[in-house]
This record gives structure tokens, sequence and C-alpha cells, in this order.
């Protein structure tokens, strides 16, 4: 059978293949956003989005006191609270989860050259029961949205996210394929965002120093801050 | 203990991943998929014999590079069976390319393998160069070798890094990674970034060699084979570590054959294949070089091979440098390119092995169809039958051996 593939406008090549088993039969897919028919591959047919935290904040349940600055600290800060603070900025334990390209930069801003350490960013924990601030690092695609959002969960309080890269701020240069998260603000809390593709090494720790100082600043304010993701639903 | 099949576990409510449920109740997770088994080989890797048990490794693990989920059937500290769970990264870079023009879909292939990935977009561009048939000016052929060595030195010094991490020792990659940050630092000051260079163009490439790169890969050429020696004195003469390695993995000639292995981890199997003199491409025929190989196929056969491939880089680094000719760095083309309906592939020889793309083209300015074949996918399966016999820790140490990176395997 010989093939013709659709002329495209403006195209004044002739669109003639020469010999027929060239390109066998297209699979014609509609040159837009793909969505699997298969319901439960890429959460085809669901918007891609985990909403377990979004729900989780409507509940109020994740107001309760659990270690969050709460009760009587909120009320009367003290100079204890600012060394609390001073050492809770100054030992930030991140942990060690790279999803893709982006973590080898952090790797690097963790070795060598650019020794994180020096800060007060300890290396990496393997473990997020032992970690403080999540640092996002790669493309965060719908698959992997559930695993991290129960790493975020796993994390004890006080707890600090960092979205490192084009791809988990805003989705970057995978914002259009049809199975990665377009920022992971869709599906948890961020405090600090570090773009670029990927940004350098030292851009992660500059981006490190600006949660150190947020974590100085943000004293008291802690019942205000997002428990579920910042971007609105129907974004 | 009682035999359990996946028929007993009760519905739970499935959480992101289909094989996974979660009990919301007991918070455990379950590495059994709620679903009937849907081939032999599922029900077979499913069903618990005596004193068996499951261990769920990832997606969120520091040895996995990357995020790579594998359930372990375990009978005590030995690996009985693995069942590898893919896709925690796929990107869609294929469907994307076909929706980008051919310049842009050079950039999409670019974060396959994050840290070789001037590779990644070599064959590419060189598939479309076929398509288009265009001559690349020889000094951007010289240009493109010579990054890409420098790349693959990267890499190599990477692996060196995680391998011995895998194993259980820190200090060799605060090592590899000097050696790595001196040479993207360089490749950033020839490409403007330091990972994904994006830096090969259909025709060429995108920039011509600067003051900046040369000084500082002359400052790197005269104390890297120093570097690299020393940085072999780590490892190479460390008793714990040759123990630790030796006979761990070992991967035989027909097997690494059948399972279509290239790259690094086949030459440790005695074969001495490499796309570069096998089916040569850009100006390896004219460059001198020797393709080390190994016969002995254990991890530390690969280890010791990539330790060698890098001296041979250093070699055409060299020859490179002495021999770069004058001229133009891009062959002339149109902005906007439509190459004739056709279809081309092209392979080249990457730091883990054979790296191709097929690319089909219908006359329009975007490829009709794009395919692309990594390395690590074809290796990662591998893994399946290294592992089984071995201890948990060893299930780490072989996959590192084998070095795939999962961005790769994802695509
Ligand atoms: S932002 Fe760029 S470097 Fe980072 S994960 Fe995405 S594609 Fe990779």
């Amino acid at each position: 059978m010989a093939l013709k593939p659709e002329p495209v406008p403006g195209s004044n090549l002739p669109a003639v293949i020469s010999q027929p088993r060239d390109l066998v039969e297209p699979i014609v897919v509609a040159n837009t956003l793909w969505q699997s028919s298969n319901p439960i591959a890429y959460n085809g047919g669901q918007a891609s989005d985990i909403t377990h935290l979004r729900e989780f904040e409507a509940s109020g349940e994740g107001r309760r006191d659990n270690a969050r600055w709460a009760g009587p600290l909120e009320i009367i800060p003290t100079k204890a609270d600012i060394v609390l603070d001073l050492i809770r900025a100054n030992s930030l334990w991140p942990l060690l989860s790279g999803l893709a390209c982006c973590a080898i930069e952090m790797m690097s801003a963790a070795t060598s050259k650019n020794d994180m350490d020096r800060w007060g960013m300890f290396p990496f924990r393997a473990s997020p029961r032992q970690a403080d601030v999540l640092i996002v690092a790669g493309t965060c695609t719908t698959k992997m949205a559930g695993p991290l959002v129960r790493l975020w969960e796993q994390m004890p309080e006080p707890k600090w996210c960092v979205a490192m890269g084009d791809c988990t701020c805003s989705g970057g240069r995978y914002k259009r394929s049809y199975s990665t998260i377009q920022g992971i603000d869709r599906i948890m809390p961020v405090d600090v965002y570090v773009p670029g593709c990927p940004p350098r090494p030292e851009g992660l720790i500059y981006g490190m120093m600006k949660l150190q100082q947020l974590i100085k600043d943000r004293r008291g304010h802690w019942p205000e801050r997002a428990i579920g993701p910042t971007v609105p639903e129907d974004l | 203990m009682t035999t359990r099949t996946p028929f007993d576990i009760p519905a739970h409510a499935s959480s992101d991943d289909p094989r996974v449920t979660l009990d919301e109740q007991l918070g455990t997770f379950e590495p059994i998929p709620p679903y009937p088994p849907r081939t032999e080989r599922e029900a077979e890797f499913y069903t618990l014999r005596d004193g068996e048990m499951f261990v769920n490794m990832g997606p969120q693990h520091p040895s996995t590079h990357g995020v790579l989920r594998v359930v372990l059937k375990i009978d005590g500290e030995k690996v009985v069976d693995l069942d590898p769970v893919l896709g925690y990264l796929h990107r869609g870079v294929e469907k994307l390319c076909e929706n980008a023009d051919y310049h842009q879909a050079i950039c999409y292939t670019d974060p396959l393998e994050y840290i070789s990935s001037l590779f990644c977009e070599w064959s590419p561009v060189i598939a479309f160069e076929k398509l288009l048939d265009v001559q690349v000016p020889r000094r951007a052929e010289y240009i493109r070798v010579l990054s890409g060595e420098l790349n693959r030195i990267a890499s190599h010094a990477l692996f060196m890094g995680w391998f011995a991490l895998d194993l259980g020792g820190l200090t060799p990659i605060l090592w590899s990674f000097i050696e790595r940050d001196e040479i993207v630092e360089m490749l950033a000051a020839l490409t403007g970034q330091r990972m994904l260079f994006n830096y090969f163009r259909i025709g060429g490439v995108n920039g011509d060699l600067n003051h900046e790169f040369m000084s500082r890969l002359g400052t790197w050429m005269s104390k890297a084979t120093n570097q690299i020696n020393s940085n072999q004195a780590l490892l190479n003469d460390n008793e714990i570590f040759v123990r630790r390695a030796r006979g761990l993995g070992v991967m035989d000639t027909a097997t690494a054959l059948s399972m279509c292995m290239t790259g690094p981890n086949l030459r440790a199997t005695g074969v001495p294949f490499d796309v570069r003199r096998a089916h040569p491409y850009s100006i390896y025929p004219e460059l001198d070089f020797d393709i080390p190989s190994r016969t002995e196929g254990d991890c530390l056969a690969r280890y010791l091979l990539r330790m060698d491939e890098v001296k041979q880089s250093l070699r055409i680094i060299d020859q490179c440098l002495h021999e770069m000719p004058d001229g133009p760095i891009m062959a002339k083309l149109p902005r906007l390119i439509r190459p004739r309906p056709g279809r081309a592939y092209a392979a080249i020889e990457g730091p883990r092995g054979q790296y191709a793309t097929y690319a089909i083209s219908d006359g329009t300015d975007q490829p009709f169809r794009m395919r692309i074949h990594d390395p690590s996918f074809v290796h990662l399966q591998t893994v399946g039958l290294l592992t089984p016999g071995n201890l948990i820790a060893d299930t780490m140490a072989i996959m590192a051996s084998l070095d795939p990176i999962m961005g790769g395997v994802d695509k």
C-alpha cells in the first residue's frame, strides 16, 4: 500500500515516499498533549495532581499541635526561640532524594569543590526520618508524585522544601509532556525555588542560604504556613 | 510459614502506582500487586515460598542511581529473585521530539543521560544530518570529538565515585567530583552550560573554541595523568575494594551478546566491540587509539576497563588538539529544516555503550517518529540475571558496576 502522510500546510516539498517500505502505517496521535486511554496509566483521564495534601489542609487535621511552633511559644517569642531557630537554620539536614539531572548538581554542591557543609547544610541523609529539608532535584513525574509526597509526609516537623531546577519550579523543558507534574507546588508546599536547568551548585547554595534566612524570619508564623500545595487547584 | 499468592491479598485502595497498594490503616508498603498475575513469570515471582520475603528498594534510594524501584525477593540475606519497576522518570521524550522541530528535538534528548549529555545529542544530530545529507566541517568534527571525550572522562570519573560509594567507600566520590567539576567547568566555558550542554547543532557545533576553555583544558591536561593515577592508586591497590569487586556479578560473553550489551560492559566480557571502530563515524577512523578489553566479566573488570578507557580518551584529546584544523564550525543550512522523506539511523559509542537514534522524516519540519536507543536500559535488564544468588548489598554493587542512568532507562 502506498502511504501518503498528510501534507502540512506551507510545506512546498513533495511529501511522497519513494519506496513504500520507507514508512510503516503511521499511528496517528493528535498533536496535542497525549493522554492514555488506560485509566491506570499516567493518571489517565484525571488531572495530573496528587490532591492528598490539599485535602489534608482543608480538613484542618494538619493544624493540630504536632511540635510545630504552637501554644505559649506562639505568643511569647523568647531568646530561646531565636537560639533554637539559629540552631535549626545552621544545621539543615537535607534528604538525599535526587530524581533526575539536577541531582548531580546537588551532589556537586555537597562534594569537594562547593562543599555545602561549610554553611551548616550537613551531608545528605538517606532516610526521611532524619531529614529537615527536602531538596526536590529533578523532574517529578506523575508516577513519582505519590512517593515524593509520601517522603515529605514522613519527614518530621519542622521541615522545609526546596524546589531545585526548572522542572520542579514550573515544569521546565518537560512542561508539555504528558507524564510530568508542572511544578511540584501543585502537589506540596515549597519554601524556596531555585530555577535553572540545572542550577549551578552555587545557585543551590544561595537558595539554601535564603532558606536559612527564611527560617530565622518565619519565627512565630508557623500557623500561616501552607500544608498543601500553594498553587490553586483550577490553575 | 504458609505460601501466599496474589489471589489471597485483599483489595486495597491503590495509590499512585498500580503495582503498589497502600494499606491506610496499617501504613504498610505492600509490594504485591492487587490484581491477579498477568504473566506466568509474575505469578511465579509474587508467590512466596517458605522463608522468603519481599523487600522494596526504591524509588527513593541512595544507591539506585535515580528513581528505580526494585522489589527484591530475599531468603535471609540472599536475593532469590528481583522485579524492577521502571517508569518513575518517564518524561515522554520521544513524543515531545515529534512535536518539536529538528533543532528543538536535540534539546529534549539532552537530559536523557544527564552525566554524558553530549552523547545523547550526538546520535540524533548525526541521524538528522543523514536525513539532510549535510557535510559537517572538519573543525566541527574535531571539536565534537574533543568535547565528547572530555564528557566521557567526566562520566567515567563519576562512575568511579558511585561504584566505590555503593561498595561503601566515601572518599572516591569526593575525588571524582573534583575531576568532574573541573571538566564541566571547562565545558561550560565552551558551551555555556555545566551539564545539559545543548552544544551540537545539525551541521556543526554552537560555538568555537575560546581562550578560557583552552587555558582550562591546558591546565587540566598537564596534571590529568597524575590525577588519574592517584585516583586509581586509591582504588586499584586497595585490597578491600579489589577483593569485594572481584568475581562479583560475572557475565559471560554469550549471555552478554544475547542480552545486547554494548560498551564497556560488553568489552569487559572479552568482546572488543566499539562503535567507534566497528561502524566508524565522525573523525574516529583517523585517530589512533586502542579498544581496551578484558575477559573476566566481573564488576572489577568493568571498573578497570572504564579506567583504561579514560587513558585512551586522553590520547584522543591530545591528538585532537594537535591536529585541530582551521575552518568553519557550521555547515550552511537554512533555519527551518525540512528533510526529504526517509529514515536514518545513527549509532555512536558513549561512555555506557551504544546510543542510537532512528529518525523518520515525512517531509515536514518535525520528525515523524524518533526512536532513541539507550544503553542504560539494555544493561539494567541484566541485573535480573546477575543478582540472584548474591547478597542484598551486592545488588547495589552489581547495579553500580553496570552504570545505568535512570533518565536514559525511562526516557
Ligand atoms: S530542570 Fe533541567 S536539569 Fe533539572 S531535572 Fe529538569 S531537565 Fe534536568
